[in-house]
């Protein structure tokens, strides 16, 4: 095998003009099968890609950039997968018509990838270092020991420290970013002329995304790498790349130098795509005046701890925060930092060890069942996941009936009524009512979760990360909605994100949590512009701006 | 490593004692008794047979005194077969189950392995239905039908093999084996296609065909491990069932295993014979059980002896 | 945006949705083998409870003077040494057979739908105490016990159930366990707290729903296992005590007289096999309709 390679890269080696262009994507068109017949999901894009740039692939879910990106390393499953036409040549190869003995000798050696997730990149059940010197031993003809010799040096190159050890642990064992860092050593090893990365920060937190983009751009000058980059995250992109493809349901709908296509876009799609992104601050229409009242939400000195395995997890520590009725108070940390848990302690989704919180004057923790059931309607939660929030037996009307079922808000003669107007308040069209869940996209689901919380008419709602889950377009609408809602019925809101633009946009003062604790909280346009606390500058620097 | 032992060791304690303590009062409470069988025997030699047997002291009694016997390794003479001791017996009988066992879990494993691979490579497929149609069928012919039909037609009609015993003719170990083997390796079959169809849709495996690895690399070397997870669980319940099921495989071909030992004892009201049987099947699942546990440690990087438990 | 009478709603026109069981019932439409397993199932639940009416012959009819015959006209799959219609003594013994099956399976579900929510749903010590439980109950030998059982207390039906029934609701109670966990992790349980449902209700409008599907699958799983684990105890004289008859008391008479009556033992484990295939099919096709991802392969 090692032969049939050598002598197919020999051949591809022997075209030695100087040529700026090393991928020519022509014409390429996708389609799958499905159950309810043919989806086209790329539709006749070219692209091409220039030694040493960095293109970038942008669009939403379901635009197509991922798989027309799989389709050049021939990892399409067929069926139900077609390349329906289309030529892509690297060298005078087409690597959509090449046979798999050649694609082979390519993937992995001349072009590499940088996958999404670093949790499910790796084999689980393979060492760190037997993983990374894979492919230069399936490449070229070292020894092993070279082979170990080349890795630990990549891995000290990627910002690994304490290579020797870290190479014969197993992912597991690793944190989320430096299992990205493995995953990039692993994919540079061979020294490919071409990188391909899809969406490589989108699974990590803002800070580490900020060191992986700087990692990838420092290797890609370095090594004179052209990569592609695929996200959906604008600002990646803009930070990124020279070039960048805007792709809509698989079609390129803009492309063009990046500067260019981010600074005077043509299209309305990618027009639509910019001003969704929530750069400004929160617009004057619904700035919230303080008033001098009395706070609805005490938070007094909470702490919550986990029970590990051998030791308890301080994941709250000592919390205290204050809000007035009609405020909405942004909630921001990287995973892990208790903003989630502080959340849930707050609806009494979980009990607290010590403090108290206070709704007006009830004392949340300390109520009986029946007590409880009547504060339970003035707090509602909307939670992250749109898929796993609804419960997928039950029509939207079951569940928007539900909550004013059990307080007996209505009548049972005007549910009905009342259910189709919290549909049309949320802007879904109530003759949908019969549904289920799964008939809806992400962004109508997160309606359906917010017309449920409001049912029962709440004074707080609790929102845990609703719109990252969605894509850009949806989420500023979805926000537009909130801002909406909370004014016209003087909604109080807790908004937790771990995105700063987001929460830029939709707060009146923002809270920073860190490890348990706040460690900053203040206005928001105060905090973002001039941030006290070290940990809020670092993750403001992280954040990638045009 | 020593500590998954102790406590492995510690929770199987209780469990060997229940089996021992139910089985010991099961027996006895049941109508009749060893040597009502024997119609010809008058009463005063049952008396004297139950006085020499310690079947005329009072049940607590009698249980102490198994368990004091117990603890030194003695099991007992045998009720029914006079002159020869439970020990002796089983020492005869395990030695051929084992075998039959051994052959069975071979045949089951590169079967059911091979089968479930070839299926989860290419599914939805000839490839995959034809080995799981078979091991549907496997499933669907339990032991006490296809043994008797192999030895109809390989045995009767074809006269190709031995219909019984174990060891007195060339082959007749052959049909017991695969009798007793087929119904597992039809499990494995289908534990390994799902186990290995659910890993080759993991994310790790895009990345090794991203590599330019080949399909066959990419099945052994990065798949196998997490696809066999499903078998390896089920090994031990497995071989607890192998066991039990050569009861029936010993009948049917007449193999003086320690399962046909057990029947007729169970038949016979063989008191010391049950205890001897039942206990040693019962610390053999345990440790099989362990053994089991072990392998899906050794085989996971992400399990510890310690977790697990 | 919508402050309108209640005149304005009695006129909408609702989109009639499809639940997630009507698309589960397509999915199963579509797999030929389940819909002929599902159909010949359903056959033979009418055939075997309508038995006494059905059968060409009486269950004891003897005929001494034909003694063992091949399938004829009169005898379509023929007699046994006693001149018995083997038609009807298949028939009968099936209404045992699947009666073991039902019966046993339903002990097994109460006990292991019970044990599992309880454990999964209240979670914490009594979650590990019950399953702490399940295991060392899982590691005892099973097998040995109803021999013994069987041996010892005589072999009267009502034992096989509970025997039976107790060794299967163990797998139950873990499959209904990690479904109930897997359920209350979700997002829309925290939901239904938030809004302020009582336990019960969670239970019944929220969790119940939700773990049916698997449990269904189960069931058609548990049942053939049942009926394999009768017909086994049955073949080792263990199980139904004639005059009573079962699919494995007749194999196991027919194994006896297989050289010279080879029908005795084909057409007994023909028709078991046949069940025992469709039960399975149906299963697996109930698993795939069930959860959707299965199908992604």
């Amino acid at each position: 095998m090692v032969f049939e390679t050598r002598s197919i890269l020999a051949q591809l080696a022997t075209d030695t003009r100087d040529i700026m262009e090393l991928l020519n994507v022509n014409n390429l068109s996708i389609a799958f099968d499905t159950r309810d017949g043919k989806t086209q999901a790329v539709d006749n894009i070219s692209f091409n890609v220039q030694q040493g740039e960095t293109l970038g692939i942008v669009g939403e879910s379901g635009s197509g950039k991922s798989v027309s990106c799989y389709a050049l390393m021939g990892l399409i499953d067929k069926p139900p997968g077609h390349i329906e036409r289309g030529k892509a040549l690297f060298h005078n190869v087409d690597l959509l018509s090449a046979d798999e003995k050649t694609m082979r000798g390519i993937r992995g050696k001349r072009i590499s990838m940088i996958f999404q997730d670093p949790m499910t990149a790796l084999n689980p059940y393979l060492s760190v270092g037997a993983q990374i010197i894979e492919p230069l031993l399936l490449h070229e003809d070292v020894s092993r020991n070279l082979a170990k010799q080349k890795a630990l040096t990549l891995l000290e190159e990627v910002g690994i420290n304490d290579a020797a050890s870290r190479y014969y642990q197993y992912p597991h064992e690793l944190s989320g970013g430096m299992r990205q860092r493995v995953v990039i050593a692993m994919a540079l090893i061979t020294e490919p002329e071409l990188l391909i990365a899809d969406e490589p920060t989108t699974a990590l937190d803002v800070t580490i995304q900020a060191q992986i983009l700087e990692l990838i751009k420092d290797l890609q000058q370095r090594r004179n790498i052209a990569v592609i980059f695929i996200s959906h995250d604008l600002d990646v992109i803009r930070y990124m790349t020279d070039r960048t493809l805007v792709m809509e349901q698989g079609r390129i709908v803009e492309h063009g130098q990046s500067q260019t296509v981010f600074n005077s876009p043509n299209h309305s799609y990618t027009k639509k795509l910019l001003a969704s992104i929530p750069q400004q601050a929160k617009p004057v229409k619904f700035k919230y005046t303080p008033k001098k009242n009395s706070p609805l939400l005490s938070v007094n000195n909470v702490s919550i701890s986990y029970a590990d395995r051998s030791s308890r997890f301080q994941a709250v520590n000592n919390v205290s925060l204050k809000l007035a009725k009609g405020e909405i108070l942004g909630l921001v940390g990287e995973s892990g930092c208790g903003k989630t848990t502080l959340s849930q302690s707050i609806v009494k989704l979980i009990n607290i060890d010590r403090g108290e919180i206070l709704l007006g004057e009830l004392s949340l923790h300390k109520l009986n069942t029946s007590e409880l059931k009547q504060a339970r309607k003035n707090v509602q939660m909307i939670f992250q996941d749109p898929y796993a929030s609804l419960n997928p037996r039950m029509t939207v009307f079951n569940t928007l009936a539900e909550p004013l079922k059990i307080h007996r808000l209505a009548e049972s003669s005007d549910i009905k009524k009342k259910v189709l107007n919290l549909m049309a308040d949320v802007g879904l069209d109530p003759c949908w009512a019969n549904k289920y869940p799964h008939e809806f996209s992400g962004g109508q689901r997160q309606r359906i979760a917010i017309a449920r919380a409001l049912a029962v008419e709440p004074q707080l709602i609790i929102a845990d990360e609703p719109v990252s889950a969605l894509d850009v377009t949806i989420q500023a609408q979805i926000l537009e909605l909130l801002l909406t809602l909370c004014q016209q019925r003087q909604l109080t809101m807790i908004f937790i994100s771990h995105d700063l633009a987001v929460v830029r946009y939709i707060a009146d003062r923002t809270a920073v949590m860190n490890q348990g604790k706040i460690v900053e909280l203040n206005a928001t346009e105060t905090l973002y512009q001039e941030p006290t606390h070290s940990y809020t500058q670092q993750l403001l620097s992280a954040k990638l701006s045009g | 490593m020593i500590r998954f032992f102790l406590s492995r060791l510690l929770q199987a304690m209780p469990v060997i004692f229940i089996v021992i303590t139910a089985t010991f009062f099961l027996i006895r409470s049941a109508p009749g008794g060893p040597f009502d069988a024997d119609k010809v025997v008058s009463q005063e030699v049952i008396e004297r047979l139950n006085e020499r047997y310690n079947l005329d002291a009072p049940i607590h009694q009698q249980y102490f005194d198994y368990l004091s016997h117990l603890i030194r390794g003695d099991f007992g003479p045998s009720f029914r077969y006079t002159n020869r001791s439970v020990t002796e017996m089983i020492g005869a009988g395990l030695p051929i189950t084992f075998e039959l066992a051994i052959y069975a879990i071979m045949i089951a494993l590169i079967i059911g392995i091979s089968a479930g691979m070839l299926a989860a490579v290419r599914p939805n497929t000839a490839q995959d239905y034809i080995p799981m149609s078979l091991a549907m069928t496997g499933i669907c012919m339990p032991s006490f039908l296809l043994g008797p039909l192999l030895v109809l037609v390989f045995g009767i009609w074809l006269q190709w093999l031995p219909v019984s015993g174990w060891g007195y003719s060339p082959g007749d170990k052959i049909l017991p084996a695969i009798t007793l083997g087929s119904t597992y390796a039809a499990y494995i079959a289908r534990l390994t296609r799902g186990g290995m169809l659910e890993v080759l849709n993991q994310d790790y495996i895009r990345t090794a065909k991203a590599k330019g690895l080949s399909t066959s690399k990419i099945i052994f070397k990065h798949a196998l491990r997490g696809g066999l997870a499903p078998v390896v669980a089920f090994l031990g319940p497995a071989i607890a069932g192998l066991l039990a099921g050569s009861f029936v495989v010993e009948t049917i071909f007449q193999i003086p295993g320690l399962g046909r030992f057990y029947v007729q004892a169970a038949f016979n009201r063989d008191y010391t014979m049950i205890m001897g049987t039942t206990i040693l099947l019962s610390c053999l699942i345990v440790f099989l059980n362990m053994l089991s546990d072990l392998l899906a440690v050794w085989l996971n990087p992400r399990l510890t002896l310690d977790a697990k438990h | 945006m919508a402050t309108d009478s209640l005149q304005q709603y009695q006129d909408v026109v609702f989109d009639q949705g499809r639940s997630p069981w009507q698309d589960a019932w397509y999915r199963l439409k579509q797999n030929k083998l389940a819909i002929i397993s599902l159909n010949f199932l359903a056959a033979l639940v009418v055939i075997c409870v309508l038995t006494p009416w059905l059968a060409p012959y009486g269950y004891e009819t003897q005929n001494l003077a034909l003694g063992a015959s091949g399938p004829s006209a009169a005898h379509w799959l023929g007699t046994d040494i006693h001149g018995r219609d083997l038609m009807t003594r298949l028939m009968y013994g099936g209404r045992i057979s699947l009666m073991v099956g039902f019966a046993a399976t339903a002990v097994s579900l109460v006990i292991g739908v019970l044990w599992g929510a309880i454990a999964g749903y209240v979670g914490g010590l009594t979650d590990t105490v019950l399953m702490r439980i399940v295991d060392i109950l899982y590691a005892l030998p099973f097998m040995i016990f109803i021999i013994l059982l069987m041996v010892v207390f005589g072999r009267s039906l009502l034992l096989l159930f509970l025997a039976i029934g107790l060794i299967e609701w163990l797998t139950m109670a873990r499959i209904v366990r990690t479904q109930v966990m897997n359920i209350r992790n979700q997002e829309f349980v925290s939901a239904a707290i938030v809004t302020g449902l009582s336990h019960w209700q969670i239970i019944s409008r929220h969790i119940i729903p939700n773990i049916i599907g698997p449990v269904i699958v189960y069931i058609t799983l548990t049942i053939p296992s049942v009926m394999l684990l009768e017909a086994f105890l049955s073949f080792l004289g263990l199980g139904i005590q004639p005059p009573q008859s079962s699919w494995g008391v007749l194999i196991s008479g027919g194994v006896e007289t297989m050289e010279e009556y080879p029908w005795l033992l084909l057409f007994p484990g023909l028709t078991l096999s046949a069940t025992l295939f469709a039960l399975n099919f149906l299963g697996d096709g109930l698993r795939d309709a069930l959860d959707p991802r299965a199908t992604s392969d």
